[in-house]
Protein backbone atom coordinates (compact mmCIF):
# COMPACT_ATOMS: atom_id res chain seq x y z
CA UNK A 1 0.00 0.00 0.00
CA UNK A 2 1.72 3.32 -1.29
CA UNK A 3 1.59 6.36 1.03
CA UNK A 4 -1.41 8.38 -0.38
CA UNK A 5 -3.81 4.96 -0.36
CA UNK A 6 -2.61 4.74 3.23
CA UNK A 7 -3.33 8.58 3.77
CA UNK A 8 -6.73 7.94 1.86
CA UNK A 9 -7.68 5.19 3.91
CA UNK A 10 -7.12 6.58 6.96
CA UNK A 11 -9.37 9.43 5.67
CA UNK A 12 -12.10 6.56 5.41
CA UNK A 13 -11.72 4.85 8.56
CA UNK A 14 -11.48 8.56 10.98
CA UNK A 15 -14.84 9.14 8.97
CA UNK A 16 -16.29 5.63 10.39
CA UNK A 17 -15.27 6.21 14.02
CA UNK A 18 -17.52 9.68 13.81
CA UNK A 19 -15.03 12.07 13.64
CA UNK A 20 -16.26 14.95 11.88
CA UNK A 21 -14.20 16.19 8.48
CA UNK A 22 -12.45 18.82 10.11
CA UNK A 23 -11.11 16.22 12.73
CA UNK A 24 -10.19 14.25 9.37
CA UNK A 25 -8.60 16.49 7.81
CA UNK A 26 -6.34 17.52 10.64
CA UNK A 27 -5.22 14.07 11.15
CA UNK A 28 -4.70 13.30 7.89
CA UNK A 29 -2.32 16.53 7.21
CA UNK A 30 -0.32 15.67 10.48
CA UNK A 31 0.31 11.64 9.20
CA UNK A 32 0.97 12.88 5.86
CA UNK A 33 3.64 15.78 7.56
CA UNK A 34 5.47 12.91 9.35
CA UNK A 35 5.28 10.70 6.09
CA UNK A 36 6.85 13.75 4.34
CA UNK A 37 9.34 14.47 6.56
CA UNK A 38 10.71 11.00 8.33
CA UNK A 39 10.40 9.58 4.46
CA UNK A 40 8.91 6.59 6.04
CA UNK A 41 6.37 4.24 4.30
CA UNK A 42 3.15 4.68 6.21
CA UNK A 43 3.03 1.09 6.81
CA UNK A 44 6.22 1.11 9.20
CA UNK A 45 5.71 4.21 10.60
CA UNK A 46 2.01 4.11 12.02
CA UNK A 47 0.81 0.52 11.30
CA UNK A 48 -2.24 -0.41 9.56
CA UNK A 49 -4.75 2.67 8.74
CA UNK A 50 -7.52 1.03 10.17
CA UNK A 51 -5.59 -0.16 13.46
CA UNK A 52 -4.33 4.15 13.38
CA UNK A 53 -7.54 5.15 13.15
CA UNK A 54 -9.14 3.52 15.82
CA UNK A 55 -6.36 4.43 18.40
CA UNK A 56 -6.77 8.14 17.28
CA UNK A 57 -10.40 8.13 17.69
CA UNK A 58 -10.43 6.41 21.10
CA UNK A 59 -7.44 9.30 21.88
CA UNK A 60 -9.73 11.97 21.08
CA UNK A 61 -12.70 10.00 22.59
CA UNK A 62 -10.58 10.37 26.23
CA UNK A 63 -9.74 13.72 25.79
CA UNK A 64 -13.04 15.20 24.72
CA UNK A 65 -15.85 13.05 25.18
CA UNK A 66 -18.06 11.95 22.61
CA UNK A 67 -19.56 14.58 20.46
CA UNK A 68 -22.91 16.47 21.73
CA UNK A 69 -26.05 14.79 20.26
CA UNK A 70 -29.46 16.60 19.92
CA UNK A 71 -31.73 15.42 23.09
CA UNK A 72 -33.69 12.55 22.01
CA UNK A 73 -37.52 13.82 20.86
CA UNK A 74 -40.91 12.43 20.99
CA UNK A 75 -41.53 8.68 21.25
CA UNK A 76 -41.91 6.95 18.07
CA UNK A 77 -42.65 3.35 18.90
CA UNK A 78 -43.72 2.01 22.22
CA UNK A 79 -44.30 -1.55 22.81
CA UNK A 80 -46.05 -2.44 25.58
CA UNK A 81 -46.36 -6.38 27.42
CA UNK A 82 -45.53 -7.95 23.85
CA UNK A 83 -46.30 -11.90 24.30
CA UNK A 84 -45.96 -14.52 21.52
CA UNK A 85 -46.80 -17.70 21.74
CA UNK A 86 -45.95 -20.55 19.26
CA UNK A 87 -47.89 -23.41 19.90
CA UNK A 88 -47.13 -24.05 23.44
CA UNK A 89 -44.16 -22.49 23.68
CA UNK A 90 -43.74 -19.05 25.06
CA UNK A 91 -41.33 -16.37 22.66
CA UNK A 92 -41.96 -13.41 24.15
CA UNK A 93 -42.98 -12.56 27.47
CA UNK A 94 -44.28 -9.24 28.50
CA UNK A 95 -41.41 -6.90 26.65
CA UNK A 96 -41.46 -3.50 26.85
CA UNK A 97 -39.36 -1.72 24.06
CA UNK A 98 -39.66 2.70 23.65
CA UNK A 99 -38.22 4.46 21.39
CA UNK A 100 -37.81 8.20 20.69
CA UNK A 101 -37.02 10.31 18.21
CA UNK A 102 -32.93 10.38 18.00
CA UNK A 103 -32.01 7.30 19.96
CA UNK A 104 -31.08 3.71 18.60
CA UNK A 105 -31.96 0.40 20.04
CA UNK A 106 -30.79 -3.08 19.63
CA UNK A 107 -32.47 -6.26 20.45
CA UNK A 108 -30.04 -9.01 20.93
CA UNK A 109 -30.58 -12.52 22.45
CA UNK A 110 -29.83 -16.19 21.21
CA UNK A 111 -30.71 -17.65 18.53
CA UNK A 112 -34.26 -18.19 18.48
CA UNK A 113 -34.74 -15.85 21.48
CA UNK A 114 -37.44 -14.23 19.42
CA UNK A 115 -35.77 -11.21 17.65
CA UNK A 116 -37.15 -11.32 14.25
CA UNK A 117 -40.62 -12.10 15.67
CA UNK A 118 -40.39 -9.24 17.81
CA UNK A 119 -38.97 -6.56 15.05
CA UNK A 120 -41.94 -8.05 13.22
CA UNK A 121 -44.66 -7.28 15.92
CA UNK A 122 -42.87 -4.01 15.99
CA UNK A 123 -43.51 -3.30 12.24
CA UNK A 124 -47.46 -4.67 12.63
CA UNK A 125 -46.97 -7.69 11.03
CA UNK A 126 -46.86 -10.36 13.59
CA UNK A 127 -50.19 -9.77 15.64
CA UNK A 128 -48.81 -10.88 19.46
CA UNK A 129 -50.89 -12.74 21.87
CA UNK A 130 -50.64 -9.93 24.37
CA UNK A 131 -49.96 -6.39 24.17
CA UNK A 132 -49.88 -3.57 21.82
CA UNK A 133 -47.29 -1.12 19.75
CA UNK A 134 -47.80 2.13 19.10
CA UNK A 135 -46.33 3.63 15.90
CA UNK A 136 -45.78 7.16 15.50
CA UNK A 137 -44.48 7.95 12.24
CA UNK A 138 -43.67 6.26 9.04
CA UNK A 139 -41.85 3.12 8.95
CA UNK A 140 -39.14 1.69 7.30
CA UNK A 141 -38.73 -2.22 7.83
CA UNK A 142 -35.71 -4.16 6.68
CA UNK A 143 -36.52 -7.88 6.88
CA UNK A 144 -33.42 -10.31 7.50
CA UNK A 145 -33.89 -11.98 4.12
CA UNK A 146 -36.36 -12.51 1.33
CA UNK A 147 -37.35 -8.64 0.91
CA UNK A 148 -36.54 -8.20 -2.62
CA UNK A 149 -37.09 -9.90 -5.93
CA UNK A 150 -34.70 -12.23 -7.59
CA UNK A 151 -35.21 -11.33 -11.64
CA UNK A 152 -35.19 -7.06 -10.93
CA UNK A 153 -32.55 -4.94 -11.35
CA UNK A 154 -31.49 -2.57 -8.42
CA UNK A 155 -32.72 0.38 -9.97
CA UNK A 156 -36.32 -1.75 -10.18
CA UNK A 157 -36.48 -2.69 -6.43
CA UNK A 158 -36.09 0.98 -6.17
CA UNK A 159 -38.81 2.32 -8.41
CA UNK A 160 -41.14 -0.25 -6.57
CA UNK A 161 -40.27 1.17 -3.35
CA UNK A 162 -40.37 4.30 -4.56
CA UNK A 163 -43.96 4.07 -6.04
CA UNK A 164 -45.23 2.96 -2.91
CA UNK A 165 -43.75 5.98 -0.78
CA UNK A 166 -45.23 8.40 -3.35
CA UNK A 167 -41.90 9.21 -5.09
CA UNK A 168 -41.34 8.85 -9.48
CA UNK A 169 -39.23 6.63 -11.04
CA UNK A 170 -36.00 8.95 -11.42
CA UNK A 171 -36.01 10.44 -7.89
CA UNK A 172 -36.62 6.52 -6.67
CA UNK A 173 -33.93 5.75 -8.64
CA UNK A 174 -31.78 8.77 -7.69
CA UNK A 175 -32.39 7.99 -3.70
CA UNK A 176 -31.50 4.65 -3.87
CA UNK A 177 -28.17 4.74 -6.17
CA UNK A 178 -27.24 7.68 -3.71
CA UNK A 179 -28.01 4.98 -0.87
CA UNK A 180 -26.10 2.32 -2.15
CA UNK A 181 -22.82 4.47 -3.00
CA UNK A 182 -22.88 5.46 0.59
CA UNK A 183 -22.39 1.71 1.11
CA UNK A 184 -19.53 1.49 -1.05
CA UNK A 185 -21.94 0.06 -3.95
CA UNK A 186 -22.39 1.35 -7.46
CA UNK A 187 -25.27 -0.96 -9.11
CA UNK A 188 -23.84 -2.67 -12.23
CA UNK A 189 -25.90 -1.60 -15.32
CA UNK A 190 -28.20 -4.96 -15.95
CA UNK A 191 -27.20 -7.02 -13.60
CA UNK A 192 -30.11 -8.68 -11.79
CA UNK A 193 -30.62 -9.01 -8.28
CA UNK A 194 -30.02 -13.13 -7.99
CA UNK A 195 -26.56 -12.39 -9.19
CA UNK A 196 -25.65 -9.98 -6.57
CA UNK A 197 -23.24 -11.36 -3.56
CA UNK A 198 -25.31 -12.10 -0.22
CA UNK A 199 -23.46 -8.68 1.42
CA UNK A 200 -24.35 -6.34 -2.05
CA UNK A 201 -27.79 -8.24 -1.35
CA UNK A 202 -28.27 -7.12 2.16
CA UNK A 203 -26.96 -3.24 1.15
CA UNK A 204 -30.13 -3.25 -1.31
CA UNK A 205 -32.56 -4.64 1.67
CA UNK A 206 -30.86 -1.75 4.05
CA UNK A 207 -31.44 1.17 0.52
CA UNK A 208 -34.75 0.05 0.01
CA UNK A 209 -35.90 0.49 3.86
CA UNK A 210 -34.09 3.62 4.40
CA UNK A 211 -36.35 5.27 1.21
CA UNK A 212 -38.78 7.47 1.98
CA UNK A 213 -37.47 8.90 4.82
CA UNK A 214 -39.07 7.05 7.54
CA UNK A 215 -39.00 8.35 11.04
CA UNK A 216 -38.70 4.82 12.57
CA UNK A 217 -36.33 2.19 10.94
CA UNK A 218 -36.66 -0.96 11.74
CA UNK A 219 -33.69 -3.23 10.85
CA UNK A 220 -33.43 -7.34 11.40
CA UNK A 221 -29.58 -8.34 11.17
CA UNK A 222 -29.05 -5.92 7.92
CA UNK A 223 -25.17 -6.53 7.69
CA UNK A 224 -24.85 -10.11 7.36
CA UNK A 225 -22.39 -10.98 4.61
CA UNK A 226 -20.96 -7.10 4.93
CA UNK A 227 -17.88 -6.69 4.74
CA UNK A 228 -15.89 -5.08 7.73
CA UNK A 229 -15.91 -1.50 5.98
CA UNK A 230 -19.09 -1.88 5.05
CA UNK A 231 -20.06 -3.11 8.51
CA UNK A 232 -18.33 0.23 9.96
CA UNK A 233 -19.80 2.14 7.43
CA UNK A 234 -23.74 0.64 8.45
CA UNK A 235 -22.71 1.88 11.69
CA UNK A 236 -22.52 5.44 10.34
CA UNK A 237 -25.63 5.22 8.86
CA UNK A 238 -27.22 3.99 12.29
CA UNK A 239 -25.71 6.83 13.68
CA UNK A 240 -26.43 9.16 11.19
CA UNK A 241 -30.03 8.23 11.27
CA UNK A 242 -29.86 8.69 14.85
CA UNK A 243 -28.60 12.09 14.67
CA UNK A 244 -31.29 12.90 11.77
CA UNK A 245 -33.87 12.31 14.61
CA UNK A 246 -35.44 9.15 13.77
CA UNK A 247 -35.80 6.35 15.97
CA UNK A 248 -33.81 3.02 15.08
CA UNK A 249 -34.13 -0.45 16.09
CA UNK A 250 -31.27 -2.94 15.05
CA UNK A 251 -31.74 -6.91 15.88
CA UNK A 252 -28.59 -7.49 16.34
CA UNK A 253 -26.32 -10.74 17.93
CA UNK A 254 -23.47 -8.43 17.11
CA UNK A 255 -22.03 -7.24 20.99
CA UNK A 256 -18.87 -4.72 19.74
CA UNK A 257 -21.30 -1.54 18.98
CA UNK A 258 -23.59 -2.02 22.19
CA UNK A 259 -21.77 0.84 23.99
CA UNK A 260 -22.48 3.18 20.82
CA UNK A 261 -26.59 2.58 21.21
CA UNK A 262 -28.99 4.11 23.71
CA UNK A 263 -30.76 1.32 25.29
CA UNK A 264 -30.42 -2.61 24.77
CA UNK A 265 -33.53 -5.23 24.73
CA UNK A 266 -32.04 -8.48 25.95
CA UNK A 267 -34.77 -11.38 25.01
CA UNK A 268 -32.56 -13.94 25.87
CA UNK A 269 -34.72 -15.82 28.44
CA UNK A 270 -33.66 -15.63 32.24
CA UNK A 271 -32.93 -18.87 32.71
CA UNK A 272 -30.15 -19.11 30.29
CA UNK A 273 -29.21 -15.58 30.61
CA UNK A 274 -28.02 -16.67 34.42
CA UNK A 275 -26.57 -19.90 33.08
CA UNK A 276 -24.68 -17.90 29.94
CA UNK B 1 -49.72 4.23 -10.36
CA UNK B 2 -49.65 1.62 -7.68
CA UNK B 3 -51.27 -0.63 -9.56
CA UNK B 4 -49.16 -0.17 -12.50
CA UNK B 5 -45.93 -0.24 -11.00
CA UNK B 6 -47.14 -3.46 -9.23
CA UNK B 7 -47.81 -4.76 -12.43
CA UNK B 8 -44.95 -3.69 -14.41
CA UNK B 9 -41.97 -5.46 -12.22
CA UNK B 10 -44.68 -8.75 -12.24
CA UNK B 11 -44.55 -8.91 -15.69
CA UNK B 12 -40.65 -8.41 -15.86
CA UNK B 13 -40.37 -10.80 -13.52
CA UNK B 14 -41.69 -13.15 -15.32
CA UNK B 15 -40.54 -12.55 -18.66
CA UNK B 16 -37.08 -12.80 -17.51
CA UNK B 17 -37.30 -16.52 -16.78
CA UNK B 18 -37.13 -17.16 -20.21
CA UNK B 19 -37.99 -21.27 -19.60
CA UNK B 20 -40.84 -20.21 -17.97
CA UNK B 21 -41.82 -18.36 -20.54
CA UNK B 22 -41.30 -21.33 -23.37
CA UNK B 23 -43.07 -23.76 -20.98
CA UNK B 24 -45.81 -21.54 -21.04
CA UNK B 25 -46.21 -21.54 -24.18
CA UNK B 26 -45.00 -25.38 -24.63
CA UNK B 27 -47.95 -26.84 -22.68
CA UNK B 28 -51.05 -25.20 -25.11
CA UNK B 29 -49.12 -25.87 -28.02
CA UNK B 30 -48.28 -29.95 -26.95
CA UNK B 31 -52.21 -30.19 -25.83
CA UNK B 32 -53.15 -28.78 -29.05
CA UNK B 33 -50.85 -30.92 -31.31
CA UNK B 34 -51.61 -34.16 -29.14
CA UNK B 35 -55.20 -33.71 -30.35
CA UNK B 36 -54.81 -31.82 -33.78
CA UNK B 37 -55.32 -35.50 -35.53
CA UNK B 38 -59.20 -35.63 -34.05
CA UNK B 39 -62.10 -33.49 -34.31
CA UNK B 40 -60.84 -29.68 -34.64
CA UNK B 41 -63.45 -29.25 -30.79
CA UNK B 42 -61.08 -31.38 -29.15
CA UNK B 43 -57.77 -29.97 -30.44
CA UNK B 44 -59.40 -26.48 -29.55
CA UNK B 45 -60.61 -27.51 -26.06
CA UNK B 46 -57.58 -29.08 -25.11
CA UNK B 47 -55.99 -25.86 -26.17
CA UNK B 48 -58.17 -24.11 -23.97
CA UNK B 49 -57.83 -26.15 -20.80
CA UNK B 50 -53.62 -25.88 -21.83
CA UNK B 51 -53.44 -22.24 -22.10
CA UNK B 52 -55.73 -22.22 -18.84
CA UNK B 53 -53.27 -24.09 -17.19
CA UNK B 54 -50.26 -22.47 -18.06
CA UNK B 55 -51.75 -19.20 -16.94
CA UNK B 56 -52.72 -20.14 -13.73
CA UNK B 57 -49.54 -21.96 -13.03
CA UNK B 58 -47.98 -18.94 -13.72
CA UNK B 59 -49.99 -16.62 -11.13
CA UNK B 60 -49.50 -19.65 -8.63
CA UNK B 61 -45.46 -18.92 -8.93
CA UNK B 62 -45.84 -15.38 -9.19
CA UNK B 63 -48.09 -15.16 -5.76
CA UNK B 64 -45.17 -18.03 -4.35
CA UNK B 65 -42.49 -15.24 -5.29
CA UNK B 66 -43.79 -12.17 -4.24
CA UNK B 67 -45.02 -13.70 -1.10
CA UNK B 68 -42.45 -13.09 1.07
CA UNK B 69 -41.87 -9.45 -0.64
CA UNK B 70 -45.59 -8.11 0.17
CA UNK B 71 -45.46 -7.77 4.62
CA UNK B 72 -42.33 -5.24 3.29
CA UNK B 73 -44.12 -3.23 0.01
CA UNK B 74 -46.87 -3.08 2.24
CA UNK B 75 -44.95 -1.12 4.50
CA UNK B 76 -43.67 1.00 2.25
CA UNK B 77 -46.68 2.58 0.87
CA UNK B 78 -48.93 0.35 -0.63
CA UNK B 79 -52.33 -1.03 0.30
CA UNK B 80 -53.08 -4.95 -0.32
CA UNK B 81 -55.47 -4.31 -3.21
CA UNK B 82 -52.49 -2.68 -5.14
CA UNK B 83 -50.30 -5.78 -4.91
CA UNK B 84 -53.44 -8.30 -5.80
CA UNK B 85 -54.94 -6.19 -8.74
CA UNK B 86 -51.22 -5.34 -10.06
CA UNK B 87 -50.29 -8.91 -9.96
CA UNK B 88 -53.45 -9.82 -11.73
CA UNK B 89 -53.39 -6.97 -13.91
CA UNK B 90 -49.96 -8.67 -15.11
CA UNK B 91 -51.43 -12.29 -15.14
CA UNK B 92 -54.35 -11.14 -17.68
CA UNK B 93 -51.74 -9.57 -20.20
CA UNK B 94 -49.32 -12.08 -19.85
CA UNK B 95 -51.87 -14.46 -20.80
CA UNK B 96 -53.58 -12.71 -23.95
CA UNK B 97 -49.59 -12.64 -25.04
CA UNK B 98 -49.30 -16.40 -24.63
CA UNK B 99 -52.90 -16.84 -26.33
CA UNK B 100 -52.24 -14.56 -29.61
CA UNK B 101 -49.84 -16.81 -31.08
CA UNK B 102 -51.98 -19.96 -30.39
CA UNK B 103 -55.13 -17.95 -31.94
CA UNK B 104 -53.82 -17.03 -34.90
CA UNK B 105 -53.05 -21.00 -35.23
CA UNK B 106 -56.40 -21.83 -34.92
CA UNK B 107 -57.42 -19.17 -37.41
CA UNK B 108 -54.74 -20.72 -39.84
CA UNK B 109 -55.68 -24.22 -39.50
CA UNK B 110 -58.98 -24.27 -39.01
CA UNK B 111 -60.16 -20.78 -39.68
CA UNK B 112 -62.71 -21.94 -42.06
CA UNK B 113 -64.94 -24.59 -39.88
CA UNK B 114 -65.29 -22.38 -36.86
CA UNK B 115 -66.52 -19.03 -35.70
CA UNK B 116 -63.32 -17.33 -35.13
CA UNK B 117 -64.90 -14.37 -32.89
CA UNK B 118 -65.94 -17.16 -30.73
CA UNK B 119 -62.62 -18.78 -30.39
CA UNK B 120 -60.87 -15.73 -29.51
CA UNK B 121 -63.69 -14.91 -26.58
CA UNK B 122 -62.87 -18.35 -25.22
CA UNK B 123 -59.06 -17.44 -25.18
CA UNK B 124 -59.91 -14.29 -23.41
CA UNK B 125 -62.02 -16.04 -21.10
CA UNK B 126 -59.44 -18.88 -20.83
CA UNK B 127 -57.24 -16.21 -19.07
CA UNK B 128 -59.11 -14.22 -17.34
CA UNK B 129 -60.35 -16.98 -15.07
CA UNK B 130 -57.28 -18.69 -15.16
CA UNK B 131 -54.97 -15.43 -13.46
CA UNK B 132 -57.09 -15.02 -10.62
CA UNK B 133 -57.71 -18.97 -10.41
CA UNK B 134 -53.66 -19.25 -9.70
CA UNK B 135 -53.87 -15.77 -7.50
CA UNK B 136 -56.47 -18.08 -5.64
CA UNK B 137 -55.20 -21.24 -4.79
CA UNK B 138 -51.48 -19.15 -3.98
CA UNK B 139 -53.23 -17.60 -1.49
CA UNK B 140 -54.95 -20.57 -0.02
CA UNK B 141 -51.61 -22.77 -0.61
CA UNK B 142 -48.82 -20.90 0.35
CA UNK B 143 -46.71 -23.51 -0.59
CA UNK B 144 -45.98 -23.73 -4.14
CA UNK B 145 -45.36 -28.09 -4.15
CA UNK B 146 -49.07 -28.36 -2.37
CA UNK B 147 -50.65 -25.39 -4.87
CA UNK B 148 -49.31 -27.20 -7.64
CA UNK B 149 -50.65 -30.52 -7.09
CA UNK B 150 -53.73 -29.08 -6.30
CA UNK B 151 -54.03 -27.41 -9.74
CA UNK B 152 -53.42 -30.44 -10.84
CA UNK B 153 -55.86 -32.17 -9.47
CA UNK B 154 -58.67 -29.74 -10.89
CA UNK B 155 -57.09 -29.68 -14.11
CA UNK B 156 -57.19 -33.35 -14.50
CA UNK B 157 -60.61 -33.49 -13.09
CA UNK B 158 -61.54 -30.60 -15.78
CA UNK B 159 -60.24 -32.75 -18.04
CA UNK B 160 -61.30 -36.00 -17.36
CA UNK B 161 -64.74 -34.97 -16.57
CA UNK B 162 -67.71 -36.25 -18.08
CA UNK B 163 -69.12 -33.08 -20.06
CA UNK B 164 -72.38 -34.23 -19.20
CA UNK B 165 -71.82 -34.22 -15.34
CA UNK B 166 -73.10 -31.49 -12.89
CA UNK B 167 -69.98 -31.41 -11.73
CA UNK B 168 -68.72 -29.91 -14.72
CA UNK B 169 -70.42 -26.51 -14.13
CA UNK B 170 -68.59 -26.37 -10.74
CA UNK B 171 -65.13 -26.17 -12.48
CA UNK B 172 -63.48 -23.10 -12.96
CA UNK B 173 -62.75 -23.46 -16.57
CA UNK B 174 -66.21 -24.46 -17.69
CA UNK B 175 -66.67 -20.84 -19.12
CA UNK B 176 -64.25 -21.40 -21.91
CA UNK B 177 -65.58 -25.24 -23.07
CA UNK B 178 -68.86 -24.16 -23.40
CA UNK B 179 -67.99 -20.32 -25.71
CA UNK B 180 -65.39 -23.18 -27.51
CA UNK B 181 -68.71 -25.32 -27.98
CA UNK B 182 -70.46 -22.39 -29.35
CA UNK B 183 -67.07 -21.73 -31.50
CA UNK B 184 -66.88 -25.00 -32.85
CA UNK B 185 -69.79 -26.66 -33.30
CA UNK B 186 -71.96 -23.89 -34.03
CA UNK B 187 -74.78 -24.29 -31.24
CA UNK B 188 -76.78 -21.44 -30.43
CA UNK B 189 -76.50 -18.26 -28.36
CA UNK B 190 -77.32 -20.16 -24.89
CA UNK B 191 -73.51 -22.15 -24.87
CA UNK B 192 -72.05 -18.55 -25.49
CA UNK B 193 -74.61 -16.63 -22.57
CA UNK B 194 -73.51 -19.23 -19.84
CA UNK B 195 -69.98 -19.76 -20.93
CA UNK B 196 -69.92 -15.35 -20.35
CA UNK B 197 -71.56 -15.65 -17.14
CA UNK B 198 -70.09 -18.68 -15.33
CA UNK B 199 -66.24 -16.76 -16.23
CA UNK B 200 -67.46 -13.75 -15.27
CA UNK B 201 -69.02 -15.19 -12.10
CA UNK B 202 -66.09 -17.29 -11.08
CA UNK B 203 -63.71 -14.43 -12.26
CA UNK B 204 -65.32 -12.03 -9.59
CA UNK B 205 -66.34 -14.54 -7.12
CA UNK B 206 -61.94 -15.98 -7.07
CA UNK B 207 -60.99 -12.65 -7.42
CA UNK B 208 -63.21 -11.07 -4.42
CA UNK B 209 -61.89 -14.29 -2.16
CA UNK B 210 -58.37 -13.38 -3.32
CA UNK B 211 -58.71 -9.86 -2.14
CA UNK B 212 -60.04 -11.13 1.24
CA UNK B 213 -57.34 -12.91 1.81
CA UNK B 214 -54.47 -10.61 1.27
CA UNK B 215 -56.26 -8.23 3.20
CA UNK B 216 -56.46 -10.23 6.10
CA UNK B 217 -53.15 -11.58 5.66
CA UNK B 218 -51.40 -7.90 4.90
CA UNK B 219 -53.30 -5.79 7.20
CA UNK B 220 -50.80 -3.78 9.64
CA UNK B 221 -51.34 -4.62 13.19
CA UNK B 222 -50.36 -1.03 14.81
CA UNK B 223 -51.67 1.51 16.35
CA UNK B 224 -50.98 4.85 14.92
CA UNK B 225 -49.90 7.66 17.99
CA UNK B 226 -52.65 10.14 18.26
CA UNK B 227 -50.87 14.02 17.74
CA UNK B 228 -50.07 15.09 20.89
Amino acid sequence: MDNDRWLWTLGQELARHQLGPDAVRHVVAEAAAHLRDSGQPALRAFGTPEGYAAAVAESLAARYGRPARPAPGRVRLSARGITKRYRRRTILRSVDLTVRAGEVAAVVGANGAGKSTFLRICAGLLTPDAGEVMLDGRLGYCPQDAGTYDFLLPDEQFVLIGAGRGLDRERSKQIGRAGAAALQWRPAAGVQTRHLSGGTRQKLNLVMASMGEPDVLLLDEPYQGFDRGTYLDFWQHVWRWRDEGRAVVVVTHLLSQLDQVDQVLDLTPASEGAAA
Amino acid sequence: MKILTVAEMAIREMVRRRAVLALLLALPLAFYLVRRGDQVGQSIRFLLIGLAWAVSTAALFASGTSRPIEPRLRLSGYASHHLYLGRLAAMWLLGIVVAAPFFALVAIDHGDQVRLGAVALAMLFAVTVAAPFGLLIGALVPRELEGTLLLLVVVGLQMMIDPADALTKVTPFWSSREIATYAVDHTGDEYLTRGLVHGLAFTILATAVVALLSTLRLRVRLRAATSA
